[in-house]
């Protein structure tokens, strides 16, 4: 056991853990004297410069194999999944100063990275100890980043709701794990995926896996897994439901498509169950999330059901991503939670003129702010998957996989077919919300002019840029990835 | 039938994840659906003492590690599931899951 090899191969968490150790200390020395704009400013810049930093030694680490007796994972994918997530938080610090009327800024950057640290390492687990630690870490801090609004009650409930949804899933992820410890007798993914193969399936072993499954179902808002989302992207603050909907899916789908392309769920030998269950999962969530997005009126709970809607595309992509290798779904995953976070980024600069809550509020947007119509125009298409944006190469990549995998006919393609066929429903939601800003009038009594703030003036151009960018140029990310 | 002590053990913790389940979905007030979540967080721990214990010979202890991890993130569940009480109770003035429904549609 080396200790110097497991510290260079956790240098970027340690990065974001003394950066939020120095963003709470700068806060308590200094941000007594200064303005709550002061202090937001100060926070997010350590912030963001201790999430620079991380990426820095993220590059520095490389693709260089195992760490620590093989509880960790230094690929390809552990790299592409940790630049992701942190340009992802990145982006979501980026949007806090001027948007948010919060109080304890220096906490809230802290939890971020704390939460940040949790999506680095679950990227990066190889051992069933470490996946469950950091899910826990990530998924305790974004339950209170969820109820951080302490003035409003419906971010205190979106939290009790994401907390006890999440906490039973734990319990369920844990039951699980310890039926596969007990079966296997290891906690390290190659050792039981090996062991499985060698011994013929037990239904023992088919219980844990479906726990497994309920509760990464769970974490991915997947049908019928998916109650807790609508009310979560409600009731939260902007940043942090920009943060719950991008960067925790990467990471939770980079290590549920670890655990079961190692083969750990191939239980049952030669036709995989896992492939079954996932097919289902995506299948519900395909048609659920799509079509309860019709009939949303509030914009936050229309992308929740959107991001439903989006899971059940990307465990399509878990199911083909074992075979073809993982590039896809990590471009599909990363480039939607682009998208997303740039609409909450609008949202919450709306918010901060105003209200935000159903669509009608978005009316006259292009007049108000031509600068925010125009950002919420290129994420809302590229959800919609129109070229040339990073959704629509996301969305071709994936459902040219899905056809290879198993010709037309097999479930893989089946629900390729579903996923095209609902797109075109998709489409008009979609452009229900850009209707709204870009021909309706404004309502009387708003329609004064929006200021945007320039960091998340910033945030918002730069999360445009680079779907245009990826989706234009694809190869460059897809390059990274494998 | 003799049942073998793992195999009780089996019995046993899949009788508390039950029990814990059922009061996590049953209850209305908040902190006995925690109790219910903890319920379901200690049968797990219980099956990996059990398997560690009795499951023959496995790696050096890797079992009991991970129930003493889990007890240790089931105390910061416990932490922020509490304070989250405390911040619902500020504001309906009362922990009951049924009065928590601002959010819906």
């Amino acid at each position: 056991m080396n200790y110097g090899e497991l510290f260079r191969a956790l240098s970027p968490e340690a990065v974001l853990v003394a950066g939020a150790l120095l963003v709470l200390g700068v806060d308590l020395a200094l941000g007594r004297k200064k303005i709550a704009e002061a202090r937001w400013n100060a926070a997010a810049r350590t912030g963001i410069l201790s999430i620079g930093l991380a990426a820095c030694f993220t590059y520095a680490v490389g693709a260089s194999g195992t760490a620590f007796d093989g509880a960790l994972v230094l690929d390809s994918l552990t790299r592409a999944t940790r630049f992701a997530v942190l340009i992802l938080a990145g982006l979501s610090l980026a949007l806090l100063p001027g948007t948010v009327r919060l109080r304890h800024p220096a906490e809230f950057v802290a939890i971020v990275l704390f939460a940040t640290a949790g999506f680095t390492v679950m990227a990066a687990a190889q051992n069933l100890l470490v996946a469950f630690l950091a899910l826990e870490l990530a998924s305790l801090s974004l339950y209170v980043l969820a109820g951080f609004d302490k003035s409003r009650p419906e971010s205190a409930e979106a939290a009790l709701k994401y907390f006890l949804f999440g906490g039973v899933s734990a319990a369920f992820l844990l039951f699980g794990f310890s039926l596969i410890y007990g079966l296997t007798g290891s906690i390290e993914i190659p050792a039981i995926a090996r062991q499985i193969g060698h011994s013929p399936g037990s239904p023992l072993l088919v219980v844990a896996l479906v726990m497994v499954l309920a509760a990464f179902g769970f974490k991915a808002a997947a049908a019928p897994f998916h109650l807790w989302a609508p009310d979560v992207y409600q009731g939260a603050p902007a940043p942090a439901a920009a943060l719950i909907a991008s960067a925790s899916k990467v990471a939770g789908f980079t290590l549920f498509a670890r655990l079961l392309w190692s083969g750990v769920g191939d239980a049952t030998g030669q036709a995989p169950l896992w492939m079954l269950a996932v097919a289902i999962l995506a299948g519900a969530s395909l048609m659920l999330g799509n079509l309860v997005a019709l009939a949303q009126r509030n914009l936050r709970r229309l992308l929740a059901y959107s991001a439903i809607a989006h899971a059940g595309v990307m465990l399509l992509g878990v199911i083909t991503g074992g075979r073809f290798g993982p590039a896809a779904l990590i471009y599909y995953t990363f480039t939607y939670g682009l998208a997303t976070i740039g609409a909450f980024g609008v949202i919450a600069v709306v918010e901060r003129a105003g209200r935000c809550d159903t669509l009608e509020d978005l009316a006259g947007l292009h007049r108000r702010s031509p600068l925010l119509a125009g950002c919420l125009a290129v994420f809302v298409l590229s959800l919609a998957g129109i070229p040339p944006l990073a959704g629509f190469f996301g969305k071709f990549l994936l459902f040219s996989q899905a056809l290879r995998f198993g010709g037309l006919s097999g479930p893989a393609g089946g629900l390729a077919f579903l996923a095209i066929a609902l797109s075109a429903v998709a489409l008009y939601y979609y452009l229900l919300v850009l209707k709204q800003a870009y021909v309706a009038a404004p309502a009387a009594g708003c329609q004064d002019s929006i200021r945007v703030p320039a960091k998340p003036a910033l945030a918002l151009l730069l999360a445009a840029a680079l779907l245009i960018a990826l989706g234009v140029f694809p190869g460059s990310a897809l390059g990274l990835a494998t | 039938m003799s049942l073998s002590p793992l195999q009780l053990c089996l019995l046993f913790s899949s009788a508390l994840f039950c029990v814990g389940l059922f009061g996590a979905l049953a209850r209305s007030n908040t902190i006995l659906v925690l109790l219910g979540i903890e319920l379901m967080l200690n049968a797990a721990n219980l099956n990996f003492i059990a398997f560690w214990r009795f499951g023959g010979a496995h790696a050096p202890a890797s079992g009991v590690l991970f129930a003493i991890f889990s007890i240790a993130v089931a105390a910061a569940e416990a932490a922020v599931g509490l304070a989250l009480v405390i911040a619902i109770y500020r504001h309906q003035k009362n922990i009951r899951l049924q009065d928590a429904s601002r959010l819906k549609g």
